[in-house]
């Protein structure tokens, strides 16, 4: 062997030699090679193209084509969706296609502040239209159709309050009279035999949603839970108010920004701070202050304004305290006096109501609905149950059982109930027991509702 | 001169006051100079200036040994790039791999290459091992050699494993989860050892914190003077072994039987196997270039194969991290799937018993079958019964980890991976 035995190798040291450069020149131009560059180059010849002064073209084509990034340190984001989409706060670029087109509608949610995917969701941190869009693989935050974008709005903002927002709002209602909340809980508030929703929106998408109201055990294997009946806007309208629960909860800033100044949440205030110890609607509250009903045609809202920021600048000498309520808390105060003035509308204050209307609120409050049937008149399935495969309606309560007796049922609930062939599965609804969830107080309340269900011209000793 | 034009500027640079300056010997030209060139350079001189031809051939070693330690090389460089970007907090870790893909220059790339050799340096430390088991390599005089070897296979195990957290994603989290419940199994000092490593009882920050310490200087330090230590005892212990090597290390210079009229230079001194031991002229070819060429093509192959994958493959990175939702099967890396599946039939036996054992017995193996038939031949029929038993424990380690890997499911039940796995949408 000598130093000439070595030179049949220079073929290949050749060959792996070059077989690495080219790799290496393979990967720079694979990761030379963005797509977004693509797009900008597209938007920067659009620039030049309209450009109608020399200044204006020097300044277009001067544009570096760069990742553009929105830094959100508040919201633990990074959107760099203003990469490709470039044109979002142009309006001359209104109508154009996308990822040119302008995004209407952004004065009160400024880029700079909120980004982009707390609303649309997606990858705020990927720059290839596949990624950031986020219909792939082991990202679990895909862009929220548009149709549902509204249940971005119920991530911060009450959904009665928001007038952009019907379809939330809508949402919202429908889960409220469906009973949702006897199985489930949401915001603290709810049964125990299905799972919490506090963060349902996040986790599922549209279309499990949609499967999971019209065939649940389609979705979830042993589902306890009847299929649901929704008209077509119906289900719609829940499944945005289900998207909407996302449990993110933005600091500082945003959480200022959350309260809408309107008249529901001027309702909301108006219970809570108190306002009909001294002033009355409809008759109802107090003699102290004046009534209420018509203030907003004797004053004008700059009045209400300031007389709720300090009620001695424009009523010197009342005995009004000054509440020191924010603009925003002024604001939804005024607009309630003023939708007062519009409306019309009776005011339902619980301290006002007699107790079975309240046990009516509870009986909603807590989705007793969802099994026992809307007004509790029952047929709810629930397969191999000894009472004819159903839950129970309760308008006979009052035959049955006495107010203590109910009452015990109701904090205790029945884990096992009766099957009617004991061969087949057991009965999947049951009753939960809500003792620690149902107040004392409201526990009283839908009692004397039960009992008042019982149709009057029934002869109660057959 | 005919020379090509790279060899004549080369020739030129070493000639000048820098080059000689920094060379020393510039390309040599004559067997002094070929000698001079292995013993005046740094990266060379742990290599002998004449080598056997025996430890050239490609097929006795199949340079498993060379390929492992450019892998680490590779890994040791693509993850000090990583280094400059990555935090290891629970909080940025998984942000800071998506802008590696998405907006870091060849970040993407960088992590693949990391990912990519830091599998395969896994698997070519293991083929190495077998290499010299097969080749009864391990023997007289080679048996610390072979112990430090066996350590540096841990090591590469446990450089693996720790890194495996630091993407922190779903498959992250629940594979550290998985392994670290499997160091929990063993008695007395189990739950001891995982609270260790993960710093609370469950794999969060603290686990980030002292698995990232771990991985980029504690084990990265250990390996490299563990190497170092490898590569020395190669060079000490005769280079390769062979099968007509002398049967047995040199008898040492006992000091009492020098005269004591003289004093000694450090050659005269040293004991022990040298290089020279056993070696004829006629079997020896100089390293430069014979061994040094042959180096060089190996490590562009490596770099070579490593780009490649790297290039066209990406590096798997799942969800965020989610400790309330277990991926079902969660599983460890495919190389502790093995040890998973053991696990599934019995914790203690299989997490423990089973995997300490083999342990021990790799460690003393030089110790106990000391008979010196068949060094340096593949296979050797003098070596049946060893050869035999490693087989089947090897082959047994292989079919339980594809098991592990390709034929268990949910809830660790029996799948067959090209049927399509029932869909298990996890109950609320």
């Amino acid at each position: 062997m000598n130093d000439l035995s070595v030179r049949r190798f220079y073929g290949w040291f050749t060959a792996l030699g070059l077989l690495v450069g080219v790799l290496v020149v393979v990967g720079y131009y694979r990761d030379e090679y963005r797509e977004w560059k693509e797009y900008q180059r597209k938007f920067i010849q659009e620039e030049i193209r309209r450009a109608s002064t020399p200044q204006q073209r020097a300044l277009a084509e001067s544009t570096p084509v760069q990742i553009r990034q929105i830094l959100l340190t508040d919201l633990n984001r990074v959107d760099r969706c203003t990469t490709c989409h470039l044109a979002v706060e142009d309006p001359s670029y209104g109508g154009y296609p996308q990822p040119l087109a302008y995004h209407p509608l952004h004065e009160q949610h400024p880029f700079e502040r909120f980004g982009c995917t707390i609303c649309h969701r997606g990858q705020g941190r990927a720059t290839t239209v596949a990624d950031a869009h986020g219909n792939v693989p082991h990202w679990d935050q895909p862009m929220l159709p548009l149709q549902y974008i509204q249940a971005s709005c119920g991530q911060c903002h009450e959904a009665a309050d928001n007038p952009a927002a019907p379809e939330l709002a809508r949402g919202q209602q429908v889960f409220e009279d469906s009973g949702c909340r006897g199985c489930h809980k949401l915001n603290g508030v709810g049964g125990v035999i299905g799972p919490e929703l506090d963060k349902v929106g996040a986790r599922r998408s549209p279309e499990w949603l949609k499967k999971h109201f019209l065939a649940p055990a389609s979705v979830t294997p042993g589902s306890a839970m009847p299929p649901q009946i929704f008209s077509e806007t119906n289900l719609e309208a829940i499944i945005l108010f289900m998207l909407s629960q996302t449990g993110e909860s933005a600091p500082g800033y945003y959480a200022s920004m959350r309260v809408i100044p309107s008249a529901s949440e001027g309702q909301r205030l108006f219970q809570q701070k108190g306002c009909i110890g001294c002033h009355s609607i409809g008759d109802q509250g107090g003699k102290v202050g004046p009534a209420l009903d018509d203030v907003g045609l004797r004053r004008p809202p700059e009045w209400m304004m300031q007389h709720f920021r300090d009620p001695q600048t424009v009523s010197p000498g009342t005995v009004m305290p000054r509440f020191g309520f924010t603009e925003t808390e002024a604001r939804a105060l005024t607009d309630f006096l003023v939708h007062l003035r519009d409306q019309k509308v009776a005011l339902s204050l619980p301290s006002l109501m007699s107790p079975v209307e309240r046990g009516r609120e509870v009986f909603r409050k807590y989705g007793c609905a969802g099994c026992h049937g809307a007004d509790a008149k029952g047929g709810v399935p629930n397969p191999n149950a000894k009472t004819a495969e159903q839950v129970p309606g309760l308008i006979y309560v009052a035959d049955g059982y006495t107010k203590d007796e109910l009452k015990k049922r109701i904090l205790n609930g029945q884990r096992e109930i009766t099957a009617l062939d004991p061969k087949r599965p057991p009965p999947p609804l049951f009753m939960a027991a809500w003792a620690g969830i149902i107040k004392d107080s409201e526990l009283d309340d839908l009692v004397a509702y039960l009992f008042s269900l019982k149709p009057k011209e029934e002869n109660p000793g057959f | 001169m005919n020379a090509p034009l790279p060899k004549r500027i080369w020739q030129w640079f070493t000639r000048t006051r820098v080059g000689r300056s920094i060379f020393r010997v510039g390309l040599p030209e004559s067997n002094l100079e070929r000698s001079q060139a292995m013993v005046s350079s740094f990266l060379l001189h742990v290599q002998p200036a004449k080598v056997n031809r025996h430890s050239l051939r490609a097929s006795y070693s199949l340079g498993l040994g060379l390929i492992s330690l450019y892998l680490f090389l590779i890994l040791i460089v693509t993850g000090v790039l990583l280094m400059f970007y990555y935090v290891p907090s629970t909080e940025k870790a998984y942000d800071i791999m998506k802008d590696l893909q998405y907006v870091v220059s060849a970040g993407l790339v960088i992590r693949n290459m990391h990912r990519w050799a830091a599998h395969l340096m896994v698997l070519f430390v293991l083929l190495h091992l077998c290499r010299v088991f097969y080749t009864g390599a391990y023997k007289r005089p080679r048996e610390f050699n072979w112990v430090i070897g066996v350590g540096l296979f841990l090591l590469t195990l446990g450089l693996s494993f720790t890194g495996y957290l630091l993407p922190w994603d779903q498959l992250a989290f629940w594979a550290i989860t998985v392994g670290t419940n499997i160091a929990g199994y063993a008695p007395v000092i189990g739950l001891k050892l995982k609270y260790l490593l993960l710093g609370e009882n469950v794999v969060g920050q603290e686990a980030l914190t002292r698995f990232y310490a771990l991985h980029v200087i504690v084990l990265p330090a250990v390996a490299l003077l563990m190497v170092a230590v490898h590569l020395w005892r190669v060079r000490k212990d005769g280079g390769l072994s062979r099968p007509d090597e002398p049967g047995d290390i040199v008898q040492q210079v006992e000091l009492k039987q020098l005269p004591t009229n003289k004093s000694y230079g450090l050659m005269e001194l040293a004991r022990g196997t040298t290089p020279q031991v056993g070696q004829n002229p006629e079997d020896e070819v100089f390293s430069w270039p014979h061994l040094v060429f042959r180096e060089l093509l190996l490590f562009l192959l490596v770099t070579a194969v490593v780009l490649f994958l790297a290039i066209f493959w990406n590096a798997p990175l799942e969800e965020l991290a989610n400790p309330i939702h277990p991926p079902n099967p969660a599983k460890a890396p495919w190389y502790f799937l093995g040890l998973q599946e053991l696990v599934s039939y019995s914790a203690f036996w299989g997490g423990v018993v089973v995997p300490g054992l083999l342990v021990t017995a790799l460690m003393l193996l030089p110790y106990m079958d000391r008979q010196r038939k068949g060094v340096g031949r593949w296979f050797a029929r003098e070596r049946a019964v060893a050869n035999t038993i490693f087989t089947v424990c090897l082959v047994t380690a292989i079919v339980l980890t594809i098991i592990g890997t390709l034929f268990r499911g949910p809830n660790w039940g029996w799948v067959v991976p090209w049927e399509q796995p029932p869909t298990i949408t996890e109950g609320h």
